[in-house]
């Protein structure tokens, strides 16, 4: 059934689409959750799934908790007074660093697009508008996006949470006081999330020159990422910590979601020393955010929206001199043919001058550091350098950074740069080359190389040159095995196809993907540490293990069509009936 | 009646580089006033300062005998621009970019919905009103904002190389329509390279070089001045552009070396 509106209401609908500041504020906001270039690949997704996909992982972490409040639990753990309110505390913090996670990483997505740009200024500055009203009704799109984000990544938790956490409350009151404390502390969480993002590039874009503002850019995104990933990993190793709070310490020694953490508590009148002081760290973080935020969106507002008429555009480009010399010197040793000499050019500037791509593979890497900080930290003083072997921990670091790596790099060569510059390639590389895959494999090798050298200087510096030499030698071949197995059957230049469509076959991939990094970075490394203990028997299982992965790539490769090897610039899924030519006229 | 009026407008970028310096010239209504100059001449930061873009370090813009500045809002209701770049949103459709500049530009709906549906037609947009701007082509990307300049019917019109892109028959209608707009007695400010056109449909020319105006008259004048039998030529001959035969030669000579 079509619902049609009154008619009062259809006009007073009309008339507010007539208003113009209406209209500014509804492209603002548009522009916002739509913004990019248009011609690079920004997901095409509606709002509704965005704001499903950003409200998943609390309501999923919301029903993962029944675990720990479901009453046969308490009933097995003998907890009779179970006192929802005060048990909650670590789990609050989880939710804390959830909504500030998610919001924040919102904020980082649409980082370009937050505020008013040179196209807004060419399309808007010219029109009847006052100046200052394009800056509030983009501040208005922007609290209007705070407050969306904010609501919806808390919406399923705090609906499901308080339900799950007060299963056996006494009164409905009970549960209600949970339900507001919750939504109220998550909701500024994630504000405060945001705005400090915001803050950050208003302070970036009114500070610095426009050049440098675009060209580190990029590299405090990616800070920002690990810093959000970084964040999330404490709510697994911290929850317990949490927990023990008890003595006053100053707000300082706490990371900010602990503050929204102990105010949620704070509001639920639980009497713990430290509670106030954190809960009006919690308050004032967020007005200092917002105030800081505002007041450098109006300098950046004045400074570049204002003066974009008066400012030329030149974007960072060029690698000097050194890069020339370095090319140049690879082209004798590294690539082979016009293809892989222009190709690789063109990839290596796109890898790190086009900050979508830059983010990709950087952000992997640093997921990839994260990780083998991590495990290097939980080994503790078991990975002493003293030692006369390293420690499998020890071997897997390197192991780990080339996995995130190379899977960073394959995965920013499926992202299209701008489609429309494809011609180049489409007119200049013949369409039957094998090269493609040759010119990926030669990226990765060159992004590889300086992994292995610096690896080669470490482990000699501690455990001496013949461990150095040995675990650098597996290290290439498993790098080489893994760019092997990562470029089966590709067949694009990288950046000039368009993204490949979902497939039935992604989502084992992906649990592929992660079991392959268990295998490569754990359980290698533990083989291999026995190795040089007991060279004979672990030294064969290690080859015998790496001639078998070369075999199997060897076989795949060997099955592999014509027509699977061809050159594609568009990535389609086969089609779901395939018409037969009987007439074998061809 | 004097449409615009630039007064000794000077432009000096970082305090000293001059892009413009000292130009003054009057925009009549119903005069198709031709702006022509090599590239870096000065004349899309002169369109900047006219639009109320950019402000002038010395000089000023004068619009029915006072300043833009002093009610900017009201001198750009009367003003219709297309900016040198066709930079849209490519996020929106063609008509809904349209329908936001109308708005934008306090234009009734009805009238408004009308006028895009008619434009849209009359520009051969229709098939594609629906369409996102990022998937248009270059040419209708530059007819979208033709439309969106001449929606509000205003009565002074800043055309930055309205021509860009455009196939043979759209350019030839916009040319039949500057005319026809001058005719109805609205003030055009015509900018751009292609001087067969500009020879054709503008009344008078300025030629610009390093921000200063070297020429100013009728374009029969400024050929008959220079001694050429086309503007182009006589463009030539003014702008200290070297020998274009020369420099022919010498790119052919590069090309076939070695």
């Amino acid at each position: 059934m079509i619902l049609t509106l009154e008619e009062p209401q259809r006009s007073r609908w009309e008339s507010l689409n007539e208003n113009g500041f209406y209209r500014l504020v509804r492209h603002c906001a548009d522009r916002v959750f739509y913004g990019g270039d248009g011609t690079s690949c920004d997901v095409e997704m509606g709002i509704g799934a965005v704001l499903a996909i950003f409200s998943t992982p609390g309501t999923f972490a919301a029903v993962a908790l029944a675990v720990k409040y479901g009453t046969v639990f308490h009933f097995l753990r003998n907890e009779a007074h179970f006192n929802a309110y005060v048990a909650s505390f670590p789990d609050e913090y989880f939710f804390a660093v959830l909504s500030m996670t998610i919001a924040g990483a919102v904020a980082v997505w649409k980082w370009d697009s937050l505020l008013p740009d040179r196209r807004d200024h060419a399309n808007l500055a010219h029109l009847p508008i006052l100046g200052g009203r394009i800056l509030v009704a983009n501040l208005l799109a922007l609290v209007i996006l705070v407050v969306i984000v904010a609501v919806d990544v808390n919406a399923g938790s705090a609906i499901l949470f308080p339900l799950i956490a007060c299963w056996t409350a006494p009164t409905i009151g009970y549960i209600v006081v949970f339900f507001f404390t919750h939504a109220v502390a998550m909701m500024l969480a994630a504000v405060f999330g945001f705005v400090a993002v915001l803050a950050i590039l208003g302070i970036l874009m009114a500070s610095l020159p426009y050049r440098v503002f675009r060209k580190c850019s990029v590299y405090v995104r990616t800070t920002l990422l690990i810093l959000f990933v970084a964040l999330l990993m404490t709510s697994f190793s911290e929850g317990g910590k949490i927990e023990t709070i008890h003595s006053a310490v100053a707000w300082t020694n706490f990371p900010p979601p602990v503050w929204f953490a102990a105010l949620c508590q704070w509001l639920r009148g639980i009497d713990n020393a430290p509670f106030p002081a954190l809960s009006l760290a919690a308050v004032l973080g967020t007005v200092a955010v917002l105030v800081i935020a505002t007041g450098a969106y109006a300098l950046s507002y004045r400074r570049c929206f204002l003066r974009s008429a008066e400012t030329m555009v030149i974007l960072p480009a060029g690698g000097g001199a050194v890069a020339a010399h370095v090319l140049r010197a690879l082209d004798g040793v590294l690539l082979r043919g016009p293809v892989q000499r222009g190709g690789f050019r063109f990839v290596i500037k796109t890898l790190f001058r086009s900050e979508t791509h830059a983010l990709t593979w950087i952000g992997f890497t640093a997921v990839g550091v994260m990780i083998a900080s991590n495990d290097l930290l939980l080994a503790g003083s078991k990975t002493a350098a003293s030692s006369h072997v390293p420690s499998a921990v020890v071997l897997g670091l390197p192991l780990i950074l080339t996995y995130f790596l190379m899977f960073g790099l394959r995965v920013a060569f499926e992202i299209p740069g701008p489609l429309r510059a494809n011609w180049t390639f489409r007119l200049g590389v013949d369409p039957g080359t094998r090269e493609c895959a040759a010119l990926a494999r030669r990226v990765m090798i060159a992004f590889e190389v300086p992994l292995l050298a610096v690896s080669l200087v470490l482990y000699a510096h501690f455990w001496g040159w013949e461990i150095a030499i040995v675990h650098t030698l597996l290290l290439a071949a498993m790098a080489g095995l893994l760019i092997e197995t990562l470029l089966l059957g590709f067949r694009k230049i990288p950046f000039t196809c368009t993204a490949p469509p979902f497939k039935q076959t992604t989502s084992v991939a992906v649990i592929l993907d992660v079991l392959g990094l268990f295998g490569f970075s754990a359980a290698v490394p533990a083989l291999e540490r026995h190795a040089f203990v007991d060279p004979l028997r672990s030294a064969t299982g290690i080859a015998l293990m790496l001639l078998m992965w070369w075999v199997c790539l060897y076989g795949t490769r060997k099955n592999q069509i014509e027509p699977e090897r061809r050159l594609i610039f568009e990535d389609a899924l086969p089609p779901v009936l395939e018409v037969l030519d009987l007439t074998f006229r061809k | 009646m004097v449409a615009l009026e630039a007064r000794h407008l000077t432009k000096c970028y970082y305090s000293t580089v001059a892009a413009v310096s000292d130009l003054s010239f009057c925009l009549q209504e119903g005069e198709v006033l031709g702006f022509v100059g090599p590239n870096g001449s000065g004349k899309s930061t002169t369109v900047k300062m006219l639009t109320g873009l950019l402000e002038p370090t010395h000089g000023q813009v004068v619009s029915r005998g006072a300043r833009i500045e002093q009610d900017l809002v009201h001198y750009r209701e009367r003003l219709g621009y297309v900016p040198e770049e066709a930079d849209l949103y490519p996020f929106l459709s063609g008509r809904e970019y349209l329908e936001l500049v109308g708005t934008l530009r306090s234009l009734p709906r009805q009238s408004l919905e009308r006028k895009i549906d008619a434009m849209l037609d009359l520009f051969s947009l229709s098939a594609h009103r629906h369409s996102a701007i990022g998937s248009y082509s270059k040419g209708m990307r530059q007819r979208v904002l033709l439309i969106a300049a001449l929606l509000h019917d205003p009565a002074l019109l800043i055309l930055d190389e309205p021509l860009s892109g455009l196939d043979v028959t759209s350019a030839m209608v916009v040319k039949n329509l500057i005319k026809k707009l001058g005719e109805q007695g609205k003030a055009i400010l015509y900018c751009s390279h292609v001087l067969e056109v500009v020879e054709k449909v503008c009344g008078t020319v300025i030629v610009l070089q390093k921000g200063r105006a070297i020429a100013y008259g009728p374009p029969s004048e400024l050929m008959k001045t220079a001694g050429q039998a086309s503007l182009e030529h006589a463009f030539a001959h003014l702008v200290e552009g070297g020998d274009s035969a020369q420099t022919a030669r010498d790119i052919a000579s590069v090309m076939s070396a070695a």
